[in-house]
């Protein structure tokens, strides 16, 4: 199934690096929701995700081109969207907070009683995670990447990505038995 | 964060942006601008070259003419590599009108040097045109044995996922 998929992917490129407008449409349709969910946990922001998925995808258009192994297309998506989503992180960690530390001790203070609320808590912990574990989480867990595209979208090696989200995962843990959550 | 996992920019929303940004016509644009600025730089630049003892002031005038010509130069350059970039499709056509355009420019300057009084700046202005010639050839062998090596990729791919579904 990997096999096809990458194959797949490998073809999109193909067909968008000849220049086919449908390739694009067929690009953006299958990689611009993974997308928006991976720029939005990283940078925690609706706003700043819609204009970050929109860089991305001017990024992709200018970029493929140069891209070598179509096989790594969403390797290479997903690198392009990290590269986009540090350099925004970045300047707004140089600007003074816009939350009031009142508003994170109410955010703080939620007592989920059923799965939703679960769900919604596990999203809240996650984005407050450090970057560097929160992004390795989302890619593994809900974008599916493997190991090695992973390795490649963060540039670590795979090793490293093995760590990072064992550490992840403990952390992640660790802050929801702390808000009560037992599953 | 609102609670929706629905992007705040649709799908439609980036295939028209995505869209306008790969129009042919613009970038073909950009392929004329290069092409006439690097014409027009080296027509002045054999007047420049050629022409003997010119006062300064005309030596000035060419030099600023030979400047912006480079500068338009370097800005269609700039255009169809980082922002309007041109895709292997795309590069064949660019080189077929490279070609085009270097050809009837060589032709031009060569009809202009034999029959008429122009003289040597009509030969100096063919010498740049066939150095054009020979670069935008290049490009026209390189960008179609590109778009080839895809194209077979691309053909292989279909039958291999053909067979597998």
């Amino acid at each position: 199934m990997i096999e096809i998929d990458r194959k797949q992917d490998e073809l999109l490129a193909i067909r968008c690096q000849l220049g086919e407008p449908a390739a694009f449409d067929a690009l953006i349709a299958r990689w611009h929701e993974p997308l928006w969910n991976y720029l939005r946990r990283l940078t925690g922001d609706d706003d700043a995700a819609a204009e970050a998925v929109q860089d991305v995808w001017l990024r992709i258009l200018r970029g493929i081109p140069r891209l070598r192994e179509g096989s790594r297309l969403r390797a290479w998506i997903f690198g392009i969207a990290r590269r986009v989503a540090m350099d925004r992180l970045r300047a707004k960690y140089s600007q003074p907070p816009l939350v009031s530390a009142a508003e994170l001790d109410l955010a703080g203070t939620e007592e989920p009683d059923d799965l939703a609320e679960d769900i919604a808590l596990m999203h809240e912990e996650l984005r407050r995670l450090p970057v560097p574990e929160r992004e390795v989480l989302v890619l593994f867990y809900l974008e599916e990447l493997t190991m090695t595209e992973i390795a490649e979208v963060v540039g670590i090696p795979s090793g490293t990505v093995k760590s990072r989200l064992f550490r992840a995962r403990k952390a992640l843990r660790d802050q929801l038995v702390l808000k009560g959550v037992k599953r | 964060m609102n609670d929706s996992n629905l992007p705040a920019v649709s799908v439609a929303e980036v295939q028209r942006l995505i869209s306008g940004e790969l129009s042919l016509r613009a970038r073909l644009g950009y392929v004329t601008l290069l092409l006439f600025a690097l014409a027009m730089t080296a027509v002045v630049a054999s007047l420049w070259l050629t022409e003997p003892r010119l006062p300064a002031r005309t030596q000035i005038a060419f030099a600023v003419m030979v400047g912006i010509g480079l500068s338009w130069t370097t800005y269609a350059t700039w255009v169809l590599t980082r922002r309007r970039v041109l895709l292997a499709g795309h590069q064949v056509i660019a080189a077929r009108m490279a070609v085009a355009f270097t050809t009837i420019f060589v032709l031009g300057s060569l009809a202009l040097g034999l029959w008429s009084a122009v003289g040597r700046p009509a030969y100096a202005a063919a010498a740049f045109a066939g150095v054009m010639l020979v670069v935008a050839v290049a490009m026209l062998v390189s960008s179609r044995r590109r778009f080839d090596d895809l194209m077979h990729r691309r053909r292989a791919l279909e039958r291999e996922l053909s067979h597998q579904a």
